[in-house]
């Protein structure tokens, strides 16, 4: 008995920890979104996933006639994410794999475009935790 | 062999939480995490959201609205006094999404009295829905400090629903994120759909059309997050909806975008062309304009 106790309060610290660590990085993202002069309004949602060795991805529409900034982190370090925009055709309109995975990116969208953003950890600097991405708009 | 099973699965448990907890150092973020305790079927790797969803932000049909030189119109908010008639957190989440649209709108057309009376509601709401983190004591001052600068005031609120959508999310609340998100969705397409039928415009139109793929995620988001099936009702009449939606034809067209690294920013080339008649917008209209009175009405 004393060791299922054990067990549980056990995940349940290893829960708290990995959500704690969450919270930290979502903070660090926030940042993101005001980094170098940025004055984005964030889309009041946080998109959070917990990797491991694999991709999360949704889809979302960017409307013509706004900047948008799309900041991801997964630790202190800044380029632990990859991030990619897919258009409806599947294919790659950016990655900031080819820009050494810088933590944020701007997106003038002239006309308006569903896209599907994948996130991934790249695996040569962090295997597994807690990836966040916001999305930002610039009126 | 109940204790020979659990005392390895304990001890890696307890290593993984001390290593997890001491620091930040690189060397512990690269720390991987034993396969057998990461088995994507355990619970443990059911912390945060399989799927994640996006909708975009009903602000910004409403700074759309406000870019065509339409002028405010109050009669197209819900009633702030029907706010003590919401009960369940389910008619409490949606119509905080709702007068989360509302109070958006009014801050952005500086209409302070009613912006007041809209953040009254939005607290209120919040309060019964535990968000008083988000919509603090600290947050309500500034927003009244802010009450003529739009500008700030979405700033503040964005934040506000941003920290929420956070905290709901890491509650394992998702299913309440939901229908905030989607009280809110339905309250700006309502209000495009009902400008334009009063004053036709080819730029609402076309950001009604453009709604197809959000009406997906939050048709997605309703079903994924659907407690007890309490959103069953919401679901079905939102899936007729997208039988109008279907109806709107989208032609893309790829074009290489172009970046500038230097500014860290790629700007897109693509054209999207939209294919709907009037009939479709007034389908639209009228399924949508039912779908919130059901929402809104005590």
């Amino acid at each position: 008995m004393k060791l299922i106790i054990s067990l549980l309060l056990s995940i349940f610290a290893l829960s708290n920890v990995n959500a704690q660590d969450c919270e930290r990085i979502v903070a660090s993202c926030e940042a993101l979104l005001q980094e170098d002069g940025g004055s984005f309004i964030s889309d009041g949602q946080v998109y959070t996933a917990f990797l491991d060795r694999e991709k999360a991805e949704f889809k979302t529409t960017f409307y013509g006639g706004t900047t948008y900034r799309i900041a991801a982190s997964a630790g202190d370090k800044e380029n632990y994410v990859i991030f990619t925009i897919k258009d409806p055709k599947g294919n790659i309109l950016f990655s900031n794999k080819n820009y050494k995975n810088a933590p944020y990116w701007d997106f003038k969208v002239i006309e308006t475009l569903p896209v599907t953003v994948e996130t991934e950890l790249d695996l040569d600097l962090k295997v597994t935790g807690c990836a966040v991405m916001l999305i930002g708009f610039e009126k | 062999m109940i204790r020979k099973i659990l005392l390895p699965t304990v001890a890696v448990i307890s290593c993984v939480s001390l290593l997890s907890s001491c620091g930040d150092s690189e060397t512990q973020e690269k720390n991987t995490i034993d396969e057998e305790v990461f088995d994507p079927n355990s619970s443990l790797n059911t912390i945060f959201d399989g799927k994640i969803f996006s909708i975009p932000s009903p602000v910004q049909t409403a700074y759309l609205i406000k870019s065509l030189d339409v002028g405010f119109d109050a009669t197209l908010l819900n009633d702030n006094s029907n706010v003590g008639d919401y009960i369940t957190e389910y008619q409490q989440a949606l119509n905080l999404g709702i007068y989360g649209t509302d109070l958006g709108y009014s801050a952005l057309y500086e209409e302070k009295n009613i912006s007041m009376k809209y953040l009254n509601s939005v607290e209120k709401l919040t309060a019964e829905l535990g968000l008083d983190a988000a919509f603090d004591t600290s947050f309500l001052k500034r927003f009244e400090e802010n009450s003529g600068d739009s500008d700030s005031m979405i700033l503040l609120m964005s934040d506000a629903f941003k920290k929420s959508d956070n905290f709901l999310k890491h509650a394992n609340r998702k299913s309440t994120s939901a229908l905030i998100l989607a009280g809110g969705w339905i309250e700006s397409v309502y209000f495009a759909c009902e400008l334009n039928a009063k004053k036709q415009s080819p730029d609402i139109e076309r950001r009604i059309a453009e709604q197809k793929q959000s009406l997906n995620s939050i048709i997605d988001i309703l079903t994924e997050y659907n407690k007890g099936g309490s959103n069953d009702t919401l679901i079905a009449d939102l899936s007729d909806l997208r039988l109008s939606f279907d109806k709107i034809i989208m032609n893309y067209e790829y074009a290489a975008p172009e970046t500038d690294e230097e500014k860290n920013k790629t700007t897109f080339h693509h054209t999207l062309a939209l294919d709907f008649d009037q009939e479709i917008l007034n389908e639209i209209k009228t399924k949508l304009s039912s779908i919130r009175s059901n929402i809104t009405k005590a």
